[in-house]
């Protein structure tokens, strides 16, 4: 395929002839495979480990019989004693587990990052179907309040056996325990928490008394699990399932990997637009070294190499560089899992530890990527060079023909129109999806504009910005503006990598800033409560905490709000149920209807009455398969609220449907009595809440901080990951920053031997690398805050309702995309200055 | 640094016992072997020598773009050995005028922003008058907003003479300032830096190779091996060709 020995003897040399360009290409090709290759790997890794936890939990399980639905209230206890009758069944065990908070020796609550904490029934091996957890310290729990708990978690907690002290349960409250024993499992994520009950106050605690979560079954030796299970599974109403053990654990195994393919497409996203980035890079340093090589490459046509062989020479130049740099990329791609579970485990985030998993599917996938990339990118450049004619060996200087852009351009601005175009269409099209995708496509075709419009552009606009920006350098101010434009296809591709990276973070700078001014206004305007009562992380209020905050003094009234799963006409549906008045706390106009939502009164939102075609007094049967049913009656249609949103059922018709053990608050709301001080009703509240360890009370500017913080805190992931895209630029910068000053080495003599100092000729290079910074920020910031905007609108009806751009945000991002081009000047410029004024003349 | 002893104040530029080794031990060339030369102000100077004579690196060296491995080159009365790079620069920027033989002007900039290239880079503004005597004389001033890849290799070079005078210099360094060029523009490139000695006392050394360029100067130095072998004054072309075939044969 190549062009023989000699023409690859001539490629190998002139990559060690050039280490440093060799090292610039190959780091940009190890950037973007390093993150396909992390992501993989990462991901491979966890799901190896979560599969080893599941696979080991659900162990000697042959099969399980559980609810259809989530909202079920699960397998009656009566149906286990039927069960265990079964011919060829060995053992029962009953399913029962709730969330709970462990408050350790020092009296505060044990924090498990992401990971659970839970309470369950501890069974003894004699009733075990799974292999029983080791002693590491104390025996079972004999009775109520003694509980077991893992070594991790004793060991965070600081609690030994003998040891008294307390859990909070949402349902009921804190509840005094005694450490009988600490047990040791490999099975267990980073951070968990597990607190073990007997058998009896397990399914008190758990259940609602006639219900467990499901029932595991092992089976007699000798027979199959199929068998068991269709033998189960006559005994089950229609609202039950047996399901074989193979099939629980590959369940399990299903729901890890759909669970992980968010962090997997997430992560691969960023090796994409990495590879993005570097291929302009990569772009670049060929069509430079091109032109530079073209007296080398000429000669080799003048004494007779076919222009294939030309080709053939470079694309085996790029191939090397793909190859080694996907091969360096699966080795930075480990190196960056193994540095994002290191800060995972950091933030304590709860996530298993377990061996590296690096299958021959990450290594291939990133050697193929980085070589493919390459060639790609490589691909134009070598059909250049093949067309470099001899006798440009001959000329002094050959101009590879630069051609007019005016094609280029014209193409670029039509697609950029049509790109915009499209986004305005979809942020205003009726229909959520497709405009979601016309703005998505508008994006794209409008980057590809851009790219093709950037050369023609850059004289423009760094013209401009050159005449402001590099006034005060002076006549080495224009220097250094007339060499940003020199080569406007050079500086369009060495600015564009910076122009993504932009464009990514300003456009989600634009949401981010507008989803947090969206709910400061919600809050501001449809929020009347005083305080606001929560459970700290995701555990939801204990509600004997909330029944006596109702009756704190200074409390005027005090609204609950629940969730409310359930079916109606057979669809799963969501709602709120609530408990108290509502007009206190939050804005609620009515266009018919009204009054209070109690007993079995439901109120819609004008567009739950619009898509249901719902009336005022209509009748709404909400029911909870293989569980209750009520008929509601709609006595109200209120206008849209984000906080409200589709449905209201009253608190009595919540706790009808949802099963006792389920019973929680996520919210409960304070409104003062006139004439309370905030103060006092404050600390009041914070008297009967503290014991209960888990509950936040806020006021609506502490609410407002709070959402803000958590906006911020997913914006700071993106930032963090998306800051790769500028370190590539960076990279780019640098390369063409590089070979520019190897291209201009005469000229750059000449200079020096005329009397430019050092300095000023360093500040030269810093300018022209600032102006290029400026230009690809400016364009990225235009593309990133126009489709940022367009899709915050696209968002309305989904609470996005306030537009804001952040400008001074905007800004920000301008002087670090000015600083990024300096910093990455430096290097190059220092090789400027060591220029010999000689070079002017010498020869070469 | 700067040494600041009587000299001759008729002297532009004199190296004296300059030797230039290229390389080390034994495998070193010496380029400049020794020697010794003077320059007189409003003097114009050819250099002449075979190739490898040396007659590159004594220009380098006078105008301080290489330094010699011992020896000392003054410019005036200032002593060029040991000067930082930065006092180098900026004695050249001030003081010395470079025509090269490759033009080597800026691509990016307009004739007349190349030719005040280094009044600009120092921070000062070009006399109005003298600029515009300056771009008449060399026929200049419809060109002075074209680029140099617009402008034929005269035009170029009579922008790179426009930038050594400028500055009105103490003394113009030409290297082989005719060798890209046709004898018409050669002789007109000749022309301009024989008018600026004739008219304006301005000091020139050109080195060369081609004798009809050295009929313009007033004075011919030939090197050979490192050393001064000759000097002719009112040379004319029969008699430096005849000298160069001494030389070589």
């Amino acid at each position: 395929m190549f062009g023989g020995k000699a023409m690859r003897r001539v490629s190998r040399r002139s990559l060690v002839a050039h280490k440093v360009r060799l090292v610039l290409t190959v780091i940009s090709v190890v950037l973007g495979t390093a993150f396909v290759a992390g992501s993989f790997v990462f991901t491979d890794t966890l799901k190896h480990t979560f599969n080893g936890i599941f696979s080991e939990a659900d162990k000697g399980v042959d099969v399980r019989v559980d609810a259809r639905n989530a909202s079920n209230p699960g397998v009656p206890f009566t149906l286990a004693g039927q069960i265990k009758s079964v011919p060829g069944v060995r053992a029962v065990q009953l399913e029962a587990s709730a969330p709970l908070v462990l408050i350790g020796k020092n009296g505060k609550r044990v924090s498990t990052g992401g990971a659970p904490s839970e309470g369950t029934i501890w069974n003894p091996p004699a009733e075990s179907i799974k292999t029983p957890p080791t002693f590491v310290a104390g025996t079972a729990p004999a009775g109520p309040g003694d509980v077991v708990i893992n070594e991790k978690a004793a060991k965070k907690a600081k609690l030994s056996v003998g040891d008294h002290t307390k859990v909070v349960l949402p349902t009921r409250g804190v509840l005094p325990v005694t450490i009988s024993g600490i047990y040791h499992t490999n099975t267990e994520t980073g951070g968990y928490v597990g607190v073990e009950f007997t058998k009896a106050e397990g399914l008190q605690l758990f259940t609602d008394g006639t219900h467990v979560e499901a029932v595991s079954i092992a089976g007699a030796s000798g027979v199959s699990e199929q068998a068991l299970r269709d033998r189960v599974a006559k005994l089950l109403p229609s609202d039950l399932q047996a399901k074989t053990g193979d099939q629980v654990r590959k369940d399990d195994r299903d729901s890890v990997a759909k669970a992980l393919s968010f962090v997997n497409i997430f992560l691969l996203a960023f090796g994409a637009i990495a590879l993005i980035v570097g291929t302009f890079i990569i772009y670049n340093t060929f069509t430079m070294i091109i032109a530079q090589r073209v007296r080398e490459l000429a000669l080799l046509r003048a004494i007779g190499a076919a222009r294939r062989q030309v080709r053939s020479s470079v694309l085996f130049e790029a191939t090397l560089i793909g190859v080694v740099g996907g091969a360096l990329g699966v080795a930075g791609g480990i190196g960056l899992a193994v540095g994002l579970r290191a800060l995972l485990d950091a933030l304590d985030v709860g996530l298993p530890s377990g061996a590296l998993v690096i299958s021959p599917r990450t290594v291939i996938v990133a050697l193929l990527v980085g070589t493919i990339v390459t060639l790609l990118s490589a691909y134009a450049p070598a059909r250049r060079a093949s067309r470099t004619p001899p006798v440009a060996a001959m000329r002094e200087e050959f101009a590879s023909s630069q051609g007019s852009l005016r094609r280029r351009s014209v193409v670029g601005l039509v697609a950029t129109v049509l790109g915009i175009l499209a986004a305005i269409r979809g942020a205003t099209i009726d229909s959520n999806g497709t405009g979601a995708s016309l703005i998505g496509l508008g994006l794209l075709v409008t980057g590809a504009g851009v790219l093709l419009l950037a050369p023609v552009l850059s004289r423009y606009i760094i013209g401009g910005l050159g005449r402001v920006l590099a006034r005060p350098f002076g006549p080495v101010g224009r220097l250094a503006r007339t060499n940003s434009v020199r080569n406007p296809r050079r500086t369009a591709a060495t600015a564009f990598a910076l122009t993504v990276g932009l464009m990514l973070v300003s456009g989600i700078a634009v949401i981010g800033t507008s989803t947090k001014a969206s709910i400061n206004s919600l809050i501001d305007n449809d929020v009347r409560a005083d305080y606001i009562l929560s459970g700290t992380g995701d555990t939801p209020v204990p509600l004997p905490a909330v029944a006596q905050a109702a009756k704190v003094q200074g409390v005027q009234s005090m609204t609950e709000l629940h969730p409310v799963e359930t079916t109606i006409n057979g669809d799963d549906q969501s709602g709120i149920g609530v408990d108290g008045p509502l007009p206190p706390i939050v804005k609620i106009d009515y266009r018919q209807g009204g009054g209070a939502v109690t007993g079995t009164s439901m109120q819609i939102s004008q567009t739950t009455a619009k898509d249901k075609h719902w009336k005022l007094g209509d009748h709404v049967t909400l029911a909870t398969p293989g569980g209750a049913s009520v008929t509601e009656t709609i006595t109200g249609i209120y206008d849209d609220s984000q906080l409200l949103g589709g449905w209201l059922v009253s608190g009595d018709t919540y706790r009808k449907l949802t099963p006792s053990s389920r019973y929680s608050d996520f919210v409960a709301l304070v409104k003062a009595a006139p004439g309370t001080s905030p103060a006092s009703l404050r600390a009041n509240l914070e008297q009967v809440t503290d014991p209960y360890y888990t509950i936040d009370i806020r006021n609506k500017q502490e609410f407002k901080g709070q959402q803000a913080n958590q906006i911020n805190g997913l914006l700071g992931l993106l930032y963090g990951l998306l800051g790769l895209a500028i370190v590539i630029a960076i990279l780019g910068i640098i390369n063409t920053l590089a070979l520019s000053v190897v291209e201009r080495r005469r000229e750059i003599g000449m200079l020096r031997a005329v009397g430019l100092l050092r300095g000023q000729l360093r500040r030269t290079v810093y300018v022209e690398s600032l102006l290029i910074a400026v230009f690809g920020a400016v364009l990225g910031l235009a593309i990133g805050l126009t489709f940022g905007s367009l899709f915050t609108h696209r968002l309305k009806d989904q609470g996005l309702d306030v537009l804001q751009i952040p400008w001074g945000q905007a800004l920000l991002f301008l002087v670090i995309a000015a600083v990024v081009g300096v910093l990455a000047a430096l290097w190059p410029a220092a090789r400027a200055a060591r220029t010999k004024p000689l070079e002017a003349i010498a020869e070469g | 640094m700067t040494m600041t002893t009587s000299v001759d104040a008729g002297i532009a530029a004199r190296a004296i016992n300059l030797v230039k080794i290229y390389g080390a031990g034994d495998t070193g060339v010496r380029a400049l072997d020794g020697l010794s030369v003077e320059f007189r102000r409003g003097e114009f100077t050819a250099i002449m020598g075979p190739s490898g004579s040396g007659k590159s690196t004594l220009m380098h060296c006078l105008a301080g773009l290489d330094t010699a491995t011992s020896g000392t080159v003054a410019i005036g009365a200032t002593d060029l050995t040991g000067l930082s790079d930065k006092k180098m620069t900026k004695l050249r920027r001030d003081r010395i005028g470079f025509v090269f033989q490759a033009y080597n002007l800026v691509p990016t900039l307009t004739a007349i922003e190349n030719i005040t290239l280094p009044l600009d880079i120092a921070g000062r503004r070009p006399n109005p008058e003298w600029l515009r005597s300056i771009v008449n004389t060399l026929g200049l001033a419809d060109r002075l907003s074209h680029r140099p890849s617009e402008l034929s290799g005269g035009q170029q070079q009579r922008v790179a003479c426009a930038r050594a005078l400028i500055s009105q210099p103490e003394i113009i360094f030409g290297d082989e300032p005719t060798g890209n060029l046709d004898s018409r523009s050669s002789g007109e490139v000749l022309g301009i830096l024989r008018e600026s000695v004739n008219r304006l006392g301005q000091t020139v050394v050109v080195v060369t190779h081609d004798p009809r360029a050295a009929s313009y100067a007033d004075r011919v130095v030939f090197l050979a091996d490192g050393r001064i072998v000759d000097e002719m004054r009112q040379p004319t072309a029969e008699r430096v060709l005849d000298r160069m075939k001494n030389l070589e044969g």
